[in-house]
């Protein structure tokens, strides 16, 4: 019945990927991009990956859609259109790409079937994740166990990412500081949609509802699916909502620039100071179990503690990104 | 009884996404956009109770709760491009 399931959303979702590549027309390209997150969500939820669905979702339904309009703004919505001769060269890049499909899909024939008992990764390494949750770490959710302690050094790895990414994204686009001192602005007066009756009510109602979620998703994170990546996208969606109600310069002076740019740094470093007070404490880098008298309590703030970082380095980055492109659309 | 919501869920989800593939105008895109997140929280929902697992409807409040946003950001994205069309007129006139 799952297997059912999963073919049929598998089957839009490749319905929807085709017409993505198809179209030319960008702005319906971005609004089957919104689909094609959701139906991924779906999938994952339905392979019972919760986490890594509400991640999807967190991003999927409130961020990349305004960042991909953010982006849609500053260009043509129409692509250009491109000659559709079949040359060799085309020709010969379509051969290398079906052999190397082949290639791929018969080096799947070898591989366990997916969730089989037997499989190596089901034999020795999710038992023993299973086993050490319960005796080491004592926490409901195994997902955040291993994320956050047993592959400590990995996550460290892709907040460092996503702070990278964040920095890069600045690089390329501008704080936008300079370009609004150089262009002049829309009126401040019609910025946002507060004007519109519907989106105001709703907006302001949904606010707070949505940050309280956030900060749920977030401490939550021990029990039940959620942590900090998917509370710092939820946040920072939170915050782009009310800057699409009330204008960018107005969620600008709510949290300015510099606290942003605070944020991104400050998340990164809570996460590695957290690793060096490991060492300090006496023991390994990222190992929690010295940062209290229990070992167990000692994990349980280490959690807690790289969670809050990851989750404000996620919201830091966020927010600036989609401020920096506003910033380019506006000056 | 949930294998029958969720299929009834899935049959709308197909028939959305051919809304959005189809068009032809944007406004049924953004619309069917609108509609498959909304059918998506209810098959989530309905897969939550069908697996027994109910503490995952905290997934669906996130769906619930932020999906609108893009839609936002869709209304904020026209009258964007409305008014840069409007400054770009008054300034061709004014030249």
């Amino acid at each position: 019945m799952t297997t059912l399931f999963g073919i049929f959303l598998l089957t839009l979702l490749m319905i929807t990927g085709m017409a993505i590549v198809h179209t030319r027309n960008l702005f319906v390209a971005v609004m089957l991009m919104g689909i094609a997150s959701l139906l991924i969500a779906a999938s994952f939820f339905l392979l019972d990956a919760a986490d890594v669905a509400l991640t999807e979702a967190a991003i999927g339904a409130g961020i990349s859609t305004v960042l991909f309009l953010g982006a849609l703004a500053l260009t043509s919505e129409r692509e250009r259109k491109r000659r559709r001769s079949l040359s060799t060269s085309s020709l010969l890049q379509f051969g290398i790409v079906g052999v190397v499909a082949l290639i791929v899909i018969w080096a799947t024939f070898d591989q366990p079937r997916l969730g089989s008992p037997s499989a190596p990764v089901q034999a020795h390494l999710t038992p023993w994740y299973i086993e050490s949750t319960r005796d080491l770490i004592d926490i409901p959710n195994a997902v955040t166990a291993v994320l956050a302690s047993f592959r400590g050094y990995d996550t460290l790895g892709e907040v460092v990412v996503v702070f990278t990414a964040g920095v890069g994204v600045l690089f390329l686009l501008g704080t936008g500081a300079s370009s609004r001192a150089a262009g002049a602005p829309l009126s401040e007066d019609n910025a946002g949609l507060r004007h519109y009756l519907i989106p105001r009510i709703l907006g302001r109602l949904l606010i707070p509802f949505i940050l309280l979620l956030g900060f749920y998703v977030q401490f939550h994170g021990e029990y039940g699916p959620g942590g900090g990546f998917q509370a710092g996208a939820i946040i920072a969606a939170s915050v782009i909502l009310y800057a699409l109600l009330e204008g960018e310069q107005r969620a600008l002076s709510v949290i300015p620039q510099g606290v942003l740019l605070a944020m991104m740094a400050g998340g990164t470093l809570l996460f590695g100071a957290v690793g060096v007070a490991g060492i300090v404490l006496g023991s390994n880098f990222l190992d929690y179990s010295v940062l209290s008298e229990d070992p167990v309590n000692g994990q349980h703030w280490g959690i807690l503690l790289i969670e809050m970082g990851i989750g404000i380095t996620v919201a830091g980055v966020l927010i600036s990104i989609f401020h920096a492109f506003a910033a380019r659309a506006t000056a | 009884m949930y294998f029958a919501a969720i299929l009834a869920t899935l049959v709308t989800m197909a028939l959305a996404l051919l809304r959005a593939v189809r068009g032809p105008t944007v406004y049924d895109r953004v619309l069917a956009v609108n509609m498959f997140g909304t059918k998506t929280v209810l098959l989530l929902a309905a897969l939550a109770f069908l697996f027994g697992r109910p503490d995952f409807l905290d997934l669906v409040l996130v769906y619930a709760l932020i999906n609108f946003i893009g839609v936002f950001a869709v209304l904020e994205f026209f009258r964007y491009r409305a008014m840069r069309a409007r400054q770009g007129q008054v300034e061709a006139q004014r030249e």
